[in-house]
């Protein structure tokens, strides 16, 4: 049955109609109308779905929206406030997180289904780890739990580029 | 206004000439409109009838305020048709690529239609249109500004002439003009003549030879253009096709049966107390089940699936009997074939030497990230909406409106970016498509179908499994003098609707048969007979008629051809103890590709040797390293593939550490752009080459998830390098599709460079490497 829920997404609270075992993609995308995470396997295989939770990447697609009341949820489309509130400056309709910079200026998307996701991961990683080596970028995207992000594209090699630049960008 | 007769183009041609008619003038802007003459109006006009726009889309507006829009049917499939379209005609118009908007796949925007499976037919379309048009402006502008044509020059849009200058937006402005441009084709229709079940797949063609700018000229093409999608998809701005939400939809999610051949004895039931708005709806085999709501849908669903009563079926051979399936087959006589019979046979059995193998592989999967998704809108009154991710929006249109039994003028395909799927709807078929289209039929609201990944990787068609043989004949010189071989597989153009087959409704009918795909590198082997044999899909005889439906993926074709041609001529660089690349430029003369070889060796710091390595086990004495080497020639571009690997025995693991990809596809036309399809067509390969396979039981497939259908990952990525040549005198060649190709034999050619095994199978899983290496261990 459906619960009324409060969430904190990309810096907004919002009130949402939602029975409490929803998968936060299907509230995100259906509810918030946010198109940044995607249905990509459903079972937390992919990382297409993937979004911030607190700082860490989950999978929505297997998140329970009820879980994530009291937290703050970023998407693909929260990352500019996100990296505007670290730096203490203002966000207008313009600002980029640098991961986002990176990969507009490192073309990294082909057909960009699963881009959102690893731009999550960068997000996360370089906020662990402002200068992660190659291998520990391959690392982020393969070994962490629950899955390897997968791209079928094969974008892999510019996504190091790009996490690279980005982290070059947000020493600056 | 007549555009003077090109001198390329025959008297013949004449009727086809482009006509510029001003159609009236305004009041305020301006716009020249680039249309098409079809064959049917140009019968018209011999009839006196007056030339008049049509009312289908146009190719090309120059508008009064400076914006171009471009129209194509084609689409962006991942790999830069959205960037390179634009660079073709603003390199002919000499304007800025930014000032073109360019509008993709709309069947009611777009004029010409045609599958995206290629850049090159598409661009070659509007390479022509930009001529004409830049022609067609040339005259206006010469008549202002009174300069002979010859005498003016262009710049950003701007004409100059007798020391004055006039803008394209000038020449248009206040005016309606109307450029018809000749074109040949039919549009998409099903067509059970077809060997596809549907004719007019290729689109329009635009005629005639405009003069193009000399490409020693250029200034957009061969940079680094940006592409223009990019940015929108990276700010979450982009409208996917799972993105459609239109007011009234429902959301649905399929129960599908059990087997690829079960039929339905009775559908399951709902609770309403726990499922208030889902409903479950049923037309013969296709069951479904809808809600407002998404998730409610999911569930209900899953629900409903557990509760659904369906016949078994066992009509499949099971994955690991496939190779025999297919030898047991009763093949007739091949679907295509080249060569001599008698000469290639007097050649073998004058050869020093033969060498025999069978190479095979099994079943793969286009496998994109995102599931099939569609959203379908049958009106009240008869029009129909889909909005698709489909390669080929007018098959589509065609196939849709076949399904629903209403005349192709009553379905609008509305495109829209969505995962890359590698050629699997070049077609026009497959998806969910169909199955939105049905159920927005049978509900009367508009349907958006999700299939799950489960249902993506079971029920969308697959790249068959095949086998071939093949045999060389080598004579004292260590020279090539024939090669024999026959490749077996069931058929690749099976684009029915699979929506349409459950629910018994009507869809495409395609015919078995395969094609040669081999593009032919060895002109300096003198004898070759090659036969390609093409069977039925298996399991098409079962009840609901769907079986293992196959269908072309990327590279399709000469992906599996060149793997075993290749393959074979590297167990004859190391029959002969000759280095795999001296090997191979010895049986070429194609300067073209003996360039492209050398430099994508020196990349890869080859040193010449035979295979196999005399040096394989390293010190530590677990690892065994190798390199291997393969080429193609594909569209008119030539391809190099070197693969450095280590492999594991005592894992069985293969690992791809560098790989050095050499293209030559003619004037390269954004370099950065094609080194990103180089790169990510690597990994791509690489992953075909150790880890796909499809699995299927006596019904089913199986590999439904993706930790049972693996692809690579970023951590299996090797070091990679690029070797990019352009030329100004070939033309352009196709150069995103084909970097996926070069991969497996390469990788099975170093594997033997390792191990001193030659591999006559793909994937180089751990399991297979394991078998191999016990194996050789056995014989020795």
């Amino acid at each position: 049955m459906a619960d009324q829920l409060t969430l904190n997404v990309n810096g907004r609270d919002c009130v949402v109609t939602a029975a409490a075992e929803t998968p936060l993609l299907y509230v995100l995308r259906n509810e918030l109308k946010l198109s940044g995470p995607r249905y990509g396997c459903g079972v937390a295989q992919c990382g297409a779905c993937a979004v911030l939770v607190d700082g860490a990447e989950v999978r929505s697609c297997i998140t329970p929206v009820a879980s994530t009341t009291g937290k703050k949820v970023t998407t693909l489309e929260g990352l500019p406030s996100l990296w505007a509130q670290s730096k203490g400056i203002a966000a207008d309709a313009g600002t980029l997180h640098p991961v986002q910079q990176a990969w507009i200026d490192e073309q990294v998307p082909q057909c960009g289904y699963c881009q959102s996701g690893m731009m999550i991961v960068a997000a996360e990683l370089l906020a662990t780890n402002p200068t992660p080596s190659v291998a520990q970028i391959k690392d982020a995207y393969t070994n962490k739990p629950p899955s390897p992000h997968l791209c079928r594209c094969g974008t892999y090699a510019a996504i190091i580029v790009a996490v690279q630049r980005a982290s070059f960008a947000m020493k600056a | 206004m007549n555009i003077t007769l090109p001198s390329s183009i025959p008297p013949s041609s004449r009727t086809l000439l482009p006509r510029l008619t001003r159609r009236a003038f305004l009041q305020t802007g301006g716009v020249l409109v680039v249309s098409l003459a079809t064959p049917r109006l140009r019968a018209q006009a011999s009839h006196a009838a007056p030339s008049r726009p049509i009312s289908i889309a146009s190719w090309l507006e120059l508008r009064g305020d400076g914006t171009i829009i471009v129209r194509t049917g084609r689409t962006e499939i991942g790999t830069g048709m959205s960037g390179f379209y634009p660079q073709v005609i603003a390199e002919e118009l000499c304007v800025r690529p930014e000032m073109i908007k360019l509008i993709m796949g709309d069947t009611d925007c777009t004029p010409d239609g045609g599958y995206s499976a290629g850049f090159l037919t598409g661009a070659d379309n509007l390479r022509k249109v930009g001529a004409y048009t830049y022609q067609a402006l040339l005259r206006l502008a010469s008549k202002k500004l009174r300069t002979p044509v010859e005498l003016l020059t262009v710049e950003n849009g701007v004409v100059s002439g007798n020391g004055r200058k006039i803008s394209y937006t000038d020449l248009v402005r206040n005016q309606r003009l109307d450029l018809t441009i000749p074109v040949s084709g039919e549009p998409a229709s099903v067509d059970p003549k077809s060997w596809n079940g549907i004719s007019g797949l290729d689109g329009l063609v635009v005629l005639g030879n405009p003069p193009t700018r000399p490409m020693r000229k250029y200034k957009v093409i061969g940079t680094s253009n940006p592409m223009p999608g990019i940015s929108d998809k990276v700010t979450g701005r982009t409208q996917w096709t799972c993105d459609v939400a239109l007011p009234n939809m429902l959301h649905a999610r399929m129960v599908r049966p059990p087997t690829l051949g079960s039929t339905l004895i009775s559908s399951g039931r709902l609770d309403k107390t726990m499922y208030p708005n889902a409903q479950v709806i049923v037309k013969k085999n296709l069951v479904a089940v809808v809600s407002p709501n998404e998730w409610e849908a999911v569930t209900a669903s899953q629900v409903v699936a557990v509760d659904t009563k369906w016949t078994g079926w066992t009509g499949l051979p099971a994955s690991d009997k496939l190779t025999e399936t297919l030898r047991n087959y009763e093949w007739t006589s091949p679907s295509e074939s080249k060569g001599s019979i008698e000469e290639t046979a007097a050649a073998l059995g004058n050869s020093a030497k033969q060498i025999s193998a069978a190479y095979e592989q099994p079943f793969v999967k286009h496998a994109p990230i995102g599931p099939f998704v569609a959203v379908a809108d049958v009106r009240a009154d008869g029009s129909v909406t889909v909005w698709s991710h489909s390669a080929n929006s007018q098959g589509l249109r065609a196939q849709i409106a076949n399904t629903l039994s209403t005349s192709v003028d009553k379905v609008v395909v509305r495109w829209l970016d969505h995962a890359g799927q590698f050629g699997r709807t070049t077609f026009g078929g497959d998806g969910a498509e169909g199955d939105a289209a049905l159920l927005s039929q049978i509900t009367g609201k508009p349907v958006r179908v999700q299939w799950t990944l489960q249902d993506d990787l079971a029920w969308s068609a697959s790249s068959p499994g095949w086998v071939e043989d093949i045999t060389c004949g080598i004579d004292a010189n260590s020279h090539i003098t024939a090669i024999k071989s026959a490749f077996y597989s069931p058929q690749s153009n099976d684009a029915r609707i699979v929506g349409a087959v459950l629910a018994g409704v009507p869809t495409s009918q395609p015919k078995p048969g395969y094609w040669i795909a081999t593009e032919w590198p060895y002109d300096r082997i003198a004898h070759r007979r090659e036969e390609v044999y093409g069977m039925p899909n298996l399991g098409i005889g079962s009840p609901s008629g769907i079986g293992m439906r196959g269908l072309i993926m990327r590279t399709p074709g000469q992906r599996q051809q060149n793997f075993a041609l290749e393959s074979l001529l590297n167990e004859a660089a190391a029959a002969t103890a000759i280095d795999p690349i001296a090997f191979r430029l010895a049986h070429t003369s194609d300067q073209r590709l003996i360039e492209l070889v050398q430099a994508t060796a020196k990349a890869a710091d080859w040193e010449p040797r035979p295979s196999p390595n005399p040096h394989a086990r390293s010190a530590d004495d677990n690892q065994l390293h190798g390199r291997g080497m393969c080429l193609m020639v594909r569209q008119n571009s030539c391809w190099a593939g070197i693969a450095e690997i280590i492999v594991t025995p005592s894992t069985g693991v293969i690992q791809v550490t560098k790989f050095a990809i050499g293209a030559d596809p003619g004037k390269i036309i954004n370099p950065r752009q094609l080194e990103r399809c180089m790169l990510s067509g690597v990994v791509m390969g690489i992953s075909e080459a150790l880890k796909e396979e499809v699995t299927f039981d006596t019904g089913k497939i199986t590999s439904t998830l993706w930790t049972s259908y693996k692809i690579l990952t970023m951590a299996e990525m090797p070091e990679i390098k690029i070797v990019q040549i352009s030329r100004e005198d070939k033309g352009y060649g196709g150069g995103s599709e084909a970097a996926n190709a070069v991969c497996p034999p390469a990788i099975a050619a170093a594997f033997h460079d390792a191990t001193g095994i030659h591999p006559r199978r793909i994937p180089l899983t751990p399991a297979y490497v394991t078998r191999l290496l016990q194996a050789a261990r056995t014989v020795s």
